[in-house]
């Protein structure tokens, strides 16, 4: 009975949505930044957020990220409701945002940067010191796993837009993220690179982590994203399946040629 | 980043050896121990300087710290009649105070590092002429604290104590900063404040720091320069000794912009430094030349070190284009992987259904 009970278990959760937005509406004093959205985001699934710049999709990742509260409505995720007070919050759960201006500091090696602010330590007597050996390793695994030939002791000053990408997501591995943000992950890299990036996301995508992609480039929306979401005037006005739906239709939306779909 | 040391140590090297072939007095054991007692001296604050410019800022107010604790510390002793160990804790406190109000200043307050240090260069220089009436403090005829003077201005087998501390206190910090998780903070913090905060670092706390450990080392160096001089005249003592801290720290390989730097380059520094104040009076330059030679060196030495870290950089560049470029060929996937993207979709969609 337990274990039929226990094996039950997995199955629902995995039709959970790990995200889930209801009503969520933000004022900035008399300016309706956000107003009623709904959202779901299950395992494994990549959304496209997109919309014109001052749609609402930063304030939206904002909230999400538990950088200021929502005025109204709820953010459920995996299913129990959650407050975040603060950005630490959010991650504590399991939510990672990826910057644009990737936070990383170029003068230390990908392995320093995937664990900074988490470093591995090994204690020295009373004194506790950084454990660069199985940083490194780890650092290497992460890689591996995302298939990016990244090496663990390069200095980040010295790589490739596509390499630092890979770095900055495989933070979000180390801490387990289920839900990873990416704002604009592919805007200033180069065409081969953005392919790595794409990459990227797949291989997120293979580990069932959902991932909120924020971009303004149709095409890189069309090859990864099950779904895309559009965002005009604080509101949202269409959440479809990517086969459904078509880069010119898309486009109305955002411009407002369109109203809703 | 080792090459940087390695080259510095070269430099010192055949500095040594050119002088030392000019002028054989330079290689004398009176004269090495001068120079190392110099280096001692001048090297501790200079760590904590190094600290501060990693995190990307900078400490202007060393030398008047110096004057400000001096007095007071000399005063403790001599008019007070304060037993040495409570002086020297004393001072030290005091230097780690000063160095936590301008971390305050600095990282809660948000003001300018420049700003900060620079007010506080004026102020505790005012503040020691006005404490004791800009007239001069030393001991007098009794022996106040002979045990400290001991400790501080003496030597084991020879080789003078500032020597043996500051090969403590860089030992220490070369493990704070190189082996620890506030090291890497540091450096972090130091080249990009945002990204360290993003990743959950207290950037305020780990600054901070930097300022009250370079306040203590001013405090310990404060003691140091007392038993060196004997005496202390707030309006000159010190004056100017934290430029010869960034000057050691960006010689020994720190940018000022932060983000970079070891302690082992600090401590090569601060020799090169000491040793070409030296190689000046050995050599019998005019004694007025003295800044203008320092200068140069550290000009010329900077500007070395630029033109070899571009070409470098250049040089990586093209490795790494070398390496990348047979990538595409083997990743030709770029119309595979959209319908890959478009099956994945139609997978997951029926998942969900």
């Amino acid at each position: 009975m337990v274990t039929a009970h226990a094996a039950g278990q997995p199955a629902p959760a995995l039709n959970q949505p790990v995200l889930e937005l209801k009503g969520i509406g933000k004022e900035f004093g008399a300016i309706r930044a956000l107003h009623g959205v709904d959202m779901r985001i299950f395992p494994g699934e990549v959304i496209g957020l997109m919309g014109d710049n001052g749609a609402g999709k930063s304030t939206l990742v904002k909230i999400i990220a538990g950088n200021f509260p929502p005025s109204h409505g709820e953010i459920r995720f995996a299913g129990e409701t959650v407050h975040f007070a603060r950005p630490i919050d959010a991650r504590a759960v399991g939510i990672e945002v990826v910057y644009q201006d990737l936070a990383l500091a170029d003068n230390l090696t990908a392995a320093a940067n995937v664990f900074l602010g988490r470093e591995l330590k090994r204690k020295l007597g009373p004194f506790s010191l950084l454990d660069h050996k199985a940083m490194a390793a780890r650092a290497l695994e992460l890689f591996g796993e995302l298939r990016s030939e990244t090496r663990p002791d390069d200095l980040v000053k010295q790589m490739s837009g596509g390499q630092r990408q890979a770095v900055a997501i495989a933070r979000t591995r180390l801490s387990n993220a289920r839900l990873v943000m990416m704002d604009e992950p592919t805007a200033a890299i180069s065409v081969r690179q953005v392919e790595q990036v794409l990459g990227l996301i797949h291989r997120l995508k293979e580990q069932g982590v959902a991932v909120m992609l924020i971009s303004h480039r149709m095409p890189d929306v069309f090859a990864v994203c099950d779904r895309v979401v559009v965002m005009r005037r604080g509101e949202k006005r269409a959440d479809k399946a990517i086969g459904d739906t078509s880069p010119e239709e898309v486009t109305s939306l955002i411009t407002g040629a369109k109203e809703a779909a | 980043m080792m090459k940087k040391e390695l080259g510095l140590l070269l430099l010192l090297v055949v500095i040594f050896a050119i002088t030392g072939a000019i002028n054989p007095a330079f290689l004398s054991v009176v004269n090495l121990l001068n120079l190392a007692n110099l280096i001692g001296l001048f090297g501790v604050f200079a760590l904590g300087e190094g600290l501060v410019i990693i995190t990307g800022g900078i400490d202007l107010s060393l030398g008047s710290m110096f004057a400000l604790l001096g007095v007071i510390f000399v005063d403790l002793l001599t008019t007070y009649q304060v037993p040495w160990p409570l002086a020297l804790l004393l001072v030290l406190l005091g230097g780690l105070a000063l160095g936590g109000i301008q971390g305050f200043l600095i990282t809660r307050l948000k003001m300018q590092p420049f700003i900060v240090t620079l007010c506080g260069l004026l102020i505790y220089r005012g503040a020691a002429r006005y404490y004791t009436s800009d007239s001069t403090r030393g001991f007098g005829y009794g022996d106040e604290a002979a045990t400290l003077s001991n400790i501080a201005s003496g030597n084991v087998a020879g080789i003078p104590n500032t020597f043996i501390f500051l090969i403590i206190l860089a030992l220490i910090l070369g493990v704070l900063l190189h082996r620890s998780v506030y090291g890497r903070w540091l450096y972090a913090v130091g080249k990009n404040e945002e990204a360290a905060r993003f990743s959950g670092i207290n950037t305020n706390i780990v600054i901070a720091t930097a300022y009250i450990i370079s306040g203590g080392l001013a405090g310990v160096s404060t003691v140091m320069f007392v038993f060196y001089t004997n005496s202390v005249s707030p309006s000159s003592f010190g004056n100017f000794y934290e430029l010869y801290a960034i000057a050691a720290a960006v010689l020994g390989g720190c940018s000022l912009r932060g983000g970079e730097g070891s302690i082992l380059g600090i401590v090569l520094g601060t020799a090169l430094l000491q040793v070409l104040q030296n190689l000046v009076n050995i050599l019998g330059i005019p004694n007025s030349l003295n800044f203008a030679v320092m200068g140069t060196v550290i000009l010329i030495g900077v500007l070395a070190d630029q033109q070899l870290q571009a070409r470098r950089r250049r040089k990586a560049a093209l490795a790494g284009l070398a390496r990348t470029a047979p990538k595409p060929t083997l990743a030709q996937g770029k119309p595979t992987t959209a319908p890959r993207g478009a099956a994945a979709l139609s997978a997951a969609t029926d998942e969900q259904t």
